[in-house]
């Protein structure tokens, strides 16, 4: 090592430059330099700036003023914001929802069905609808004596047995969920089948063979072989909820307790000009979704623990076998 | 090893770098914020000293000295004209458009081009913007501080002259000069339906809560009309309801920007029935009473323009600007009247009448487009008839010219508020934050939540007001301010 470095320090640094490998870290350098000031400008920096708003007492034209940690302080004794984390329950309920149906309807189109396909870009297409397209349709579907309930009247139902979809507290976050689950279920299902095309499908016959129903072919081998992108797309969904804006934004703008962390979040910074408190608050949803995310990713290692365990064993086993085998033939 | 050395350094390099671009960056914002600053300062002593010698005239830009078609005629430029007016853009707008108006302007000026940039979400992007420094010559002031009028605007000139020019002078005045004119002004009423009236059989106008509480009830009876529509679901429809507690609650211009700061409990209950309490009590009642639209939260703004128009709806709370559109969104406009807000004081009514959007003048353009600007304000508020053309409170002070619309207005005294005492300009904004009401400032929740509460019947309107006070109060010991009313 000394040796090596003495003969290194012989040569100046012009040498070292036309040597190949000056000439790759320069490109090297040359190359990042772009990137990472792109990343740096549009990520880090204004994101350290949040950091520091979140401890002045600051609207976008007085003059910022120190307040230490009372913003955090208000973030959690506000009642209207706590309110409004607990509304995040509910857009996590819908996703799960979401997903069990995504996970269902992949499971099915993956067989063999008659015209999966089209049902495939049926159920795909509301995710490539913009946001705030499918928020001024549901504005109309949920509006009395709209769509919604002109269906349900055909269906048998009176107009004056109908809840009112958009005005009764606690109702209508479940019809503002029930928007975000109709957009979002496809693009998870497309996820999963892709996932699902890449298992074996001898592990199918096999399994057949061995007397496994569809249902027990799905707990024991779909699932497993899938276990990443669903853990993928659980915790892209969860913070998903975390981050609910446009159905409540465009729908009821906020209203009527439906108002979610980030809608209340846009409306303390945009309307009461509280940018300080707002930074605040988008800070502590930054450490929500991170203990979210780590919580989650220990309790799929749990989940699916005793799976990877049972995987480790069979491979084992085989590679014993294997081994044996080779061994009975070298005795041969 | 080299390499890992290099690419740590080259990174740290980057980053540094980085910083050193964004502290210059800085440093130029303060030069152009001290230079900014500077300015008014220097203006205001400029101004002073055109009152004692006329032969300084023509080097110091005011509103005052400009003569139209005479001024600044020699200006050759192109000014940006940054504005809310995205329907007057369009080709099927039924007044005037903007480029009749730019037109008509050429026809005086034909070397200053006017350029509109009108925008749909014209309140929130015109603060950003404002931040960015791109805000184009001329804009629509938007909430900004008062004490920050002088960063982004020219003065027009020292208060006392400017109230000798146009109305509304003192809204956007801060030590003493002016940094906006009014494009218009508008009143505070109601908008409603005269057949739908007639039809319910109310043949006077209600002046105060109880009786418009019966004539909404008279049309809930005798017609197919939703008595009251609120449109809770368009959110700044709500906060209009703010308009009406100051002047036209009152009938005092120093409620609203001087005593509500020093008020305790502004929102309590006055025997005589005055004050924000009434006027949010309409709203409530009326709503309690099932007076309004059946399903709050879908309301549609743009199609309660035609179901005002056809009778659908017998009254909606807006301010005047609100009627041209109403008449104009069905075959029906004749049907379409204006009446001062229910409300009467020791037996008169007022009704709060203030600028729509008051015209800034952008401080850091060129001193030719600063000239120009100005002379396109002042065009627009004496010889273009835009607030005629427009249904609003002509601007300019010798002009007497009121649109048919007010003729309800007759014996209604039209209150306009005064500004805040000097040095207290900012309370209100200190208050309305803290507080989270919003006053005047688009407190669209709080005025949705009485909705809520009145149909929900989850809280009495005693106990919203009680919580409102209770804020109110918090955020003006908060911030230190005095509670002397």
């Amino acid at each position: 090592m000394t040796a090596y470095t003495d003969h290194k320090k012989k040569k100046s640094l012009l040498q070292w430059v036309k040597s190949r490998k000056g000439q790759q870290s320069i490109i090297i350098i040359a190359f990042m330099f772009i990137p990472l000031l792109l990343l740096f400008t549009f990520t880090y920096f204004p994101f350290g700036e949040m950091i520091k708003f979140s401890f002045y007492k600051m609207s976008y034209s007085n003059t910022p003023k120190y307040i230490g940690l009372d913003n955090y302080k208000e973030v959690f004794n506000n009642k209207e914001i706590f309110a409004s984390l607990k509304l995040c329950l509910y857009y996590m309920a819908g996703s799960i929802v979401q997903l069990v149906i995504a996970l269902y309807l992949a499971t099915m189109l993956s067989f063999k069905t008659k015209g999966g396909n089209i049902f495939k870009g049926f159920m795909f297409f509301p995710y490539l609808i913009n946001g705030i397209a499918i928020g001024f349709i549901f504005k109309f579907f949920f509006t009395r004596g709209f769509v919604f309930d002109s269906v349900l009247q055909w269906c048998g139902f009176n107009l004056e047995n109908l809840p009112y979809w958009l005005r009764t507290q606690g109702l209508n976050n479940v019809s503002l969920v029930g928007t975000s689950i109709w957009r979002y279920f496809g693009q998870n299902m497309i996820l999963f089948i892709g996932a699902i095309m890449s298992v074996d499908s001898e592990m199918y016959e096999a399994a057949e063979l061995d007397g496994a129903n569809k249902f027990k072919q799905f707990i024991h081998i779909i699932l497993p072989s899938i276990s990443t992108i669903v853990t993928l797309n659980v915790i892209l969904s969860i913070t998903g909820s975390l981050s609910a804006f446009e159905p409540p934004y465009v729908i009821t703008s906020g209203a009527n307790g439906t108002a979610t962390y980030f809608v209340l979040m846009n409306r303390i910074a945009h309307t009461n000009q509280k940018v300080g408190l707002a930074s605040a608050m988008a800070v502590v949803l930054l450490m929500i979704i991170f203990v979210a995310t780590i919580l989650q990713k220990l309790f799929f290692k749990y989940a699916f623990r005793n799976t990877n365990a049972e995987d480790q064993v069979v491979s084992k086993k085989k590679t014993r076998l294997g081994v044996k085998k080779n061994k009975s033939k070298e005795a041969i | 090893m080299r390499l890992k050395k290099f690419v740590a350094i080259g990174t740290a390099v980057v980053l540094s770098l980085s910083f050193v671009g964004c502290s210059k960056n800085n440093n130029k914002n303060d030069k152009v914020n001290n230079t900014v600053s500077n300015q008014p300062s220097t203006e205001g002593t400029d101004d002073t000293a055109t009152d004692t010698a006329d032969t300084t005239k023509d080097d110091v830009l005011s509103y005052a000295n400009i003569v139209l078609g005479e001024s600044y005629t020699d200006i050759s430029t192109t000014i940006k004209f940054y504005n809310n007016r995205t329907d007057m853009n369009l080709d099927d707008y039924n007044g005037k458009k903007w480029e009749e108006y730019v037109a008509d302007f050429n026809k005086v000026y034909p070397n200053i081009k006017v350029e509109i940039d009108a925008d749909t979400t014209y309140a929130e992007s015109a603060l950003l913007r404002l931040q960015s420094g791109d805000y184009g010559d001329i804009l629509m002031i938007p909430e900004v501080s008062k004490s920050d009028l002088s960063k982004y605007f020219v003065s027009y000139g020292d208060l006392p002259t400017m109230e000798g020019q146009v109305r509304f002078a003192s809204d956007m005045a801060y030590d003493g000069q002016v940094y906006g004119v009014a494009y218009m002004g508008t009143a505070r009423g109601i908008v409603y339906n005269k057949a739908v009236f007639e039809q319910a059989g109310i043949t006077t106008l209600p002046k105060t809560p109880e009786e418009f509480i019966a004539a909404l009830q008279a049309i809930k009876d005798k017609t197919d009309a939703t008595p009251l529509y609120t449109n809770y679901a368009a959110g700044w429809t709500m906060s209009a309801w703010d308009d009406y507690i100051s002047g036209t609650a009152t009938g005092d211009a120093t409620y609203k920007n001087q005593k509500l700061l020093h008020m305790s409990n502004p929102f309590e209950n006055k025997a005589d029935g005055t004050g924000p309490y009434a006027v949010y009590k309409v709203l409530y009642d009326a709503v309690a009473n099932g007076l309004t639209e059946d399903d709050f939260s879908t309301t549609d703004w743009e199609g309660s323009k035609g179901m005002l128009n056809n009778g659908q709806i017998g009254c909606m709370v807006l301010g005047s600007w609100a009627y041209p559109q109403m008449v104009a969104a069905g075959d029906h406009g004749d049907d379409i009247g204006y009446m001062s807000f229910p409300i009467t004081v020791n037996g008169k009514q007022y009704a709060s009448s203030g600028p729509d959007y008051r015209l800034g003048i952008n401080v850091n353009s060129s001193e030719d487009n600063q000239k120009a600007s100005m002379v396109f304000v002042k065009w627009l508020t004496e010889q273009s008839g835009f607030a005629y053309n427009e249904n609003g409170i002509p601007v300019a002070a010798n002009d007497n010219n009121f649109p048919e619309l007010y003729s309800a207005f007759d014996g209604i005294e039209l209150v306009s508020d005064d500004p805040a005492v000097a040095g207290e300009e900012d309370f209100l904004n200190l208050i309305n934050a803290d507080s989270d009401l919003m006053v005047s400032a688009g407190g669209n929740t709080k005025v949705q939540q009485i909705i809520e509460h009145a149909a929900n019947k989850d809280m009495t309107f005693d106990e919203i007001m009680a919580d409102w006070n209770a804020k109110w109060t918090s955020a003006q010991e908060g911030n230190d301010i005095e509670i002397n009313q």
